[in-house]
């Protein structure tokens, strides 16, 4: 039984312990809450062991817990207080099972009058909201209104916690609350858990015994009534900046009525989430914060240092003042002010390395901390804010502790250095010592897959290192526990072995794959090795490959013998290498998984075959584009929570590329343009989010037309849109239209619908840029309220909306990894341009031009370049791909910055074509 | 009526079974039923059940403080009570009449000493539902042997039914498998109350 799982060691040992928590053995005894006179002894005991059950994730029938509320119910008759609190627990766990719960109101609203003992009433208040129809919220609102303002703040709290829960149900009436809830907010301290005001820590409060004397839950209640005007007033914005202005108490926080730790840590989140919504009152919220630094609570100073050092745009003179907060905690004795605070700038190096960087000392000094969360934290926060000198050290350092921490820390060490790789390139001696150690520890999937990914982006972008990196991965190979592991690295072997200087020496680990693992890393051995038969020019290899091809035609395995028998056919026949084996283009695997779902799922399709060639390809750059992991930069060490609260992860740009793909291989017109070369990452909004028709628009660009695709919307719920089109308007450049597609009918409830517009590129290879002037045509109907159906006469309106923009970046370049050092070299007999430009004053810092540039140009900055380090000199590196066959482009852009000229920039642009360095230099300047 | 609420709330209805019209006897008669009230305690558990509206909080209320009200909040569930009467401590389930729980009213009729089903005897259009409502749980075989007792509140009221057609609609005369008693009474003006509280001693045990 799963419960039994669960059970301790030492319960299990008894051995009596599972008869006795035994589901069955309860319902038996439940018999005593039956018997006349009751024993509370007994009754409690059992009750205890329902809750225990229920604990430890026993289910009960609704039948079975049906019986067992019920027996609960008969206890009411006994007034023994603690056997009152059982049933009140019991009560509360059956609650969701049991069926006609309602049976209990009378019962519990009796414990909750003012002349009950005062032991039941926050019991009772607390049941209540469990098992009350949302119906009845109405009868007990008088009730609950005084409970809410009771002296007793276990009441009180009671009272204001149960509205919370009763809130979802019962909106209307928990709203007319508010003012008691805001009179518990503002309660003096008093009442039994009063005492004195808060002056411990949350952090320490744990080691304090009894609940009376730990100092954040006094005026817990506080907390509690904040919950619930927050709740209460979520929707509404500028009622929150309210309360949160009002409840923190001027511009020091000494005016705060806020006693309680927990509830000025709450009203900071709030805050968080204020400014994060409206940058408006950013400012006064951080004077805000900056009060609550100073605050006697280090829970409090925590949240607001915290809250700080996660704004967006947060500036370094705005974190002085958090950062030395979080220094402080840094050499606290208490392990856990020591986590959060290293935890909280781990993540704020990844942004603000410089400002972290006066952290160092302590850092250094917890590298050895015993407790290894916060030694992990440390390390990967100094490995972000390090210069290049330190590098070796700190390695070496980690190498010392790697045995000692679990995967999931392994793991972010493993993507520090990741990283580090990128940013100090010339690093990489030592990084890959490291890596290929760490790889031959003990560890589990994940972490191999942390290390053998971080060898293949070394491999990918420095260039020195690749045959000592594929040497190691062989090696690791050899004695690889992991299926998917082994089949990742034969398939790169298969991709670099061919290019290196000696081929030959990877046969012997390829094949040795071959004769000792299972069928699948059989498989890709087999397709390993034929890349290198294909690719190499020498003779005596092929041959020999040849052979050990032959060998494997007697596998037992289908797939193994299949692959080698095609590859010994392709190599007969060298017409048949290029579609095989050196294919450059891949089924865009998005669109398949699309076509196949909906060919599995429509019945008649079966009597044809599947066609494969309706299936949109991608190139290989562009699937890896596609499929590329979060850029390394991003990867590290960031606190969980952060993620978690926000929306689902939005569809990757692979998906959002086919479902465009999808769509427009619908539209008949479409169909002889060809694959699509590119589409807008995402939509571009051309409305406000809040005008009666919203349109956004999507470009596409094929070899040689471009189609805008507008989704508009029509909010109007009593109009609909008939014939909508778009009319664009540009003066001169090179593009043609062809025609416009309308909408026939558009209502709020068949929104977004979808109009397109299809130009011809007049010379295709050049990069056509332009401007749009866009208005939506239409004509409006009134749709008659009694039938819904849409009235004969319309009315022709027109709609302007903002000016759609075809330009370098995002319609013609894409970002793109590159090792910029070893390609800005390669590239120097390349077309390349060169012009210096005033940016002028309106760019108020280096890091605001590196911005603007880094959007207009849409391009991958490299080695952390985005953020400047200086204030007067910079350089910023950027890397791109052309569309179309456009090719690489690199651009080096140097930057002085001084007060009164603004931004000097020279731009230096490399690229394989050379238009393609004018459509750069044209995007910047222009 | 003033005996309801003294510790010997039976002895003005009961006196004619001691016989013993001296003052004396009458007073050491009280002593022994006091005295026998701490050693001699005795128990009884009822449950109450009737449609909505009968009367069966007041019911509770009357014989517990002897106070009557006009208006009753409807009870939702049940209100467990427990009154003592002289040496006899009834323990009362006073479980909710309005359709939604009267699925529920076995439950609380499990192991009672008694079965007090409440009828408002001045609604007789009621009287099917109660009819069927009553067999449904006399039905049940957990149930078989419990004493029932039926009484046919709001006699007050003129246009009240007779005992004797309450039996007749109710089918009282049908239940054969237990002890059935029916009285017509009034909490409003107390009426036949000390009856029905002494039909309720007599089950204790």
């Amino acid at each position: 039984m799963s419960f039994a799982m669960a059970f301790s060691k030492k319960e299990d040992e008894s051995g009596l312990s599972s008869y006795y928590n035994n589901k069955t053995t309860i319902i038996q005894e439940a018999r005593v809450f039956n018997e006349s006179p009751i024993s509370p002894r007994k009754c409690r005991a059992l009750l205890t062991r329902i809750v225990y059950l229920l604990y430890v994730g026993e289910t009960f029938g609704t039948q079975e817990a049906t019986t067992l509320f019920f027996g609960t119910t008969k206890l009411f008759q006994h007034k023994d207080s603690a056997l009152r609190q059982a049933v009140y627990m019991a009560i509360k766990e059956l609650a969701p099972m049991a069926e006609d719960v309602i049976m209990v109101t009378a019962s519990i609203m009796k414990d909750m009058q003012p002349n009950s003992e005062v032991i039941y009433r926050p019991n009772a208040i607390r049941a209540l909201c469990r098992i009350i129809d949302p119906s009845m919220a109405q009868g007990v609102e008088r009730f609950f209104k005084a409970a809410i303002v009771d002296r007793n703040p276990s009441i009180a709290s009671a009272a204001l916690v149960s509205a919370y829960h009763l809130f979802p149900h019962a909106k209307d009436v928990v709203k007319r609350w508010v003012n008691e809830a805001q009179e518990a907010v503002n309660a003096k301290s008093g009442g039994y858990f009063g005492g004195p005001v808060s002056t411990g820590s949350f952090f320490g409060g744990a080691s304090q015994s009894s609940a009376q004397t730990v100092p954040s839950s006094s005026n817990i209640m506080q907390y509690h009534a904040l919950g619930l005007l927050y709740l209460i007033r979520q929707q509404d914005r500028m009622a929150v900046t309210k309360m949160i202005q009002q409840l923190g108490g001027g511009k020091s926080g000494a005016g705060t009525t806020l006693k309680n730790a927990m509830a000025l840590c709450m009203l900071i989140r709030y805050a968080a989430k204020v400014m994060e919504e409206d940058p408006n009152v950013q400012k006064q919220m951080v004077d805000l914060l900056e009060g609550w630094l100073r605050h006697k609570s280090d829970m409090v100073n925590f949240e607001a240092a915290r809250v700080i050092c996660e704004l967006k745009n947060v500036t370094s003179g705005q974190l002085t003042k958090s950062i030395a907060v979080l220094q402080l905690f840094l050499s606290s004795p208490k392990p856990v002010l020591k986590f959060a605070a290293t935890r909280t700038l781990a993540s704020l190096a990844l942004s603000h390395p410089t400002s972290v960087a006066v952290c160092n000392v302590d850092l250094e000094n917890l590298i050895t901390d015993s407790n290894r969360s916060v030694a992990t934290y440390a390390i990967t926060t100094l490995l972000k804010t390090g210069n290049e000198a330190s590098v070796d050290r700190l390695i070496k350092q980690i190498t010392g502790f790697m045995s000692e921490i679990s995967d999931e820390f392994k793991v972010i060490i493993v993507e520090a250095i990741r990283s580090l790789c990128l940013k100090f390139p010339a690093k990489h001696a030592a990084m890959l010592t490291f890596l290929s150690g760490v790889l031959r520890d003990e560890g589990g999937y994940d972490f191999k897959r942390a290390v053998v990914e971080a060898i293949f982006d070394m491999i990918k972008f420095i260039g020195e290192c690749k045959e000592q990196a594929l040497s190691h991965l062989c090696e690791f190979i050899e004695d690889c526990e992991f299926t998917k592991l082994s089949v990742r690295i034969l398939h790169l072997l298969g991709i670099e072995g061919p290019k290196s200087s000696q081929p030959a020496k990877y046969i012997r680990f390829i094949y040795n794959r071959v004769v000792l693992e299972n069928a699948p890393v059989r498989a890709a051995a087999v397709s390993s090795m034929a890349k290198f038969g294909v690719n190499s020019t020498d003779e005596k290899l092929n041959k020999s490959i040849a052979v050990l091809l032959n060998r494997c035609l007697d596998d037992v395995d289908d797939e193994v013998r299949d692959r080698a028998a095609m590859y010994l056919k392709v190599f007969k026949t060298q017409s048949l290498v290029e579609p095989y084996i050196k294919e450059d283009s891949v089924l865009s695997l998005a669109a398949l998984e699309a076509k196949l779902v909906s060919y599995v799922k429509d019945a008649g399709s079966s009597a044809q075959p599947f066609d494969v060639s309706t299936i949109p390809k991608i190139s290989r750059a562009q699937a890896a584009v596609d499929a590329a992991r979060p850029s390394t930069l991003d990867t590290i060490g960031v606190p969980a929570a952060k993620k978690a609260s926000a929306s689902p992860p939005p569809p990757s740009a692979a998906e959002t590329q086919s479902a465009y793909a999808e769509k427009l291989a619908a539209v008949p017109s479409f169909a002889s343009y060809g694959t699509i070369l590119n589409s807008s990452a995402k939509p571009v909004q051309l409305t406000e989010s809040e005008t009666e028709y919203q349109v956004t628009c999507v470009k596409h660009i094929f070899k040689e037309h471009i189609v805008f695709q507008f989704n508009v919307s029509n909010t109007l719920p009593d109009t609909v849109l008939e014939g909508v089109t778009m009319a664009m308007q540009t003066e001169d450049s090179g593009l043609t239209q062809d025609f416009v597609l309308p909408i026939n009918s558009l209502s709020a409830a068949t929104s977004p619908g979808i109009a397109y517009v299809s130009f011809t590129r007049d010379a295709p290879d050049e990069y056509a840029i332009a401007s749009f002037q866009c208005t939506l045509q239409f004509v409006s109907k009134e749709l008659d309220p009694s039938t819904g159906e849409p009235e004969a006469d319309g009315y022709e309106d027109e709609y302007q909306i903002e000016e759609v923009e075809l330009s370098a970046g995002g319609d013609y370049i894409v970002p793109s990894y590159a090792a910029f050092g070893a390609e800005w070299d390669r590239l120097k007999g390349a077309p390349s341009v060169t012009e210096t430009f005033g940016l002028g004053t309106s760019m108020e810092s280096l890091k605001a031009a590196c911005d603007s540039i880094i959007e207009v140009l849409n391009m991958e900055p490299l080695g952390g370049t985005e953020i400047p380090t200086s204030s007067s000199v910079h350089t910023l590196q950027l890397s791109g791909l052309v569309t179309g066959g456009g090719g690489k482009v690199l651009v080096r852009c140097r930057m002085t910055f001084s007060q009164g000229v603004g931004v000097t920039l020279e731009l230096g642009v490399r690229a394989e074509k050379q238009d393609v360095c004018q459509l750069v230099v044209n995007a910047v300047g222009g | 009526m003033e005996n309801i609420s003294t510790r010997d709330p039976l002895a003005g209805y009961n006196c004619h079974h001691f016989s013993s019209p001296a003052t004396m006897a009458s007073f050491f008669s009280s002593l022994f039923q006091w005295l026998s009230g701490f050693f001699l305690s005795k128990t009884a558990e009822i449950a109450i059940v009737g449609l909505q509206a009968s009367g069966k909080t007041s019911f509770v209320n009357v014989i517990g403080s002897g106070q009557w009200s006009e208006d009753v909040v409807p009870t939702v569930g049940f209100i467990f009570r427990k009154v003592r009467k002289g040496n006899v401590t009834l323990k009362i389930w006073d479980v909710a009449g309005q359709p939604k729980f009267r699925s529920m009213w076995e439950r609380y009729c499990h192991g009672v000493d008694a079965i007090v089903f409440i009828i408002d005897s001045a609604d007789p259009e009621k009287f099917n539902t109660a009819r069927f409502e009553l067999h449904q749980l006399l039905g049940q075989p957990a149930l078989t042997g419990v004493p029932l007792l039926v009484l046919g509140n709001k006699n007050d009221l003129d246009s009240h039914v007779p005992v004797k057609d309450l039996i007749r609609d109710l089918q009282l005369d049908k239940i054969t498998d237990r002890p059935v008693s029916c009285y017509s009474c009034s909490m409003k003006s107390q009426h036949n109350l000390d009856i029905v509280l002494q039909w309720l001693a007599g089950r204790s045990h």
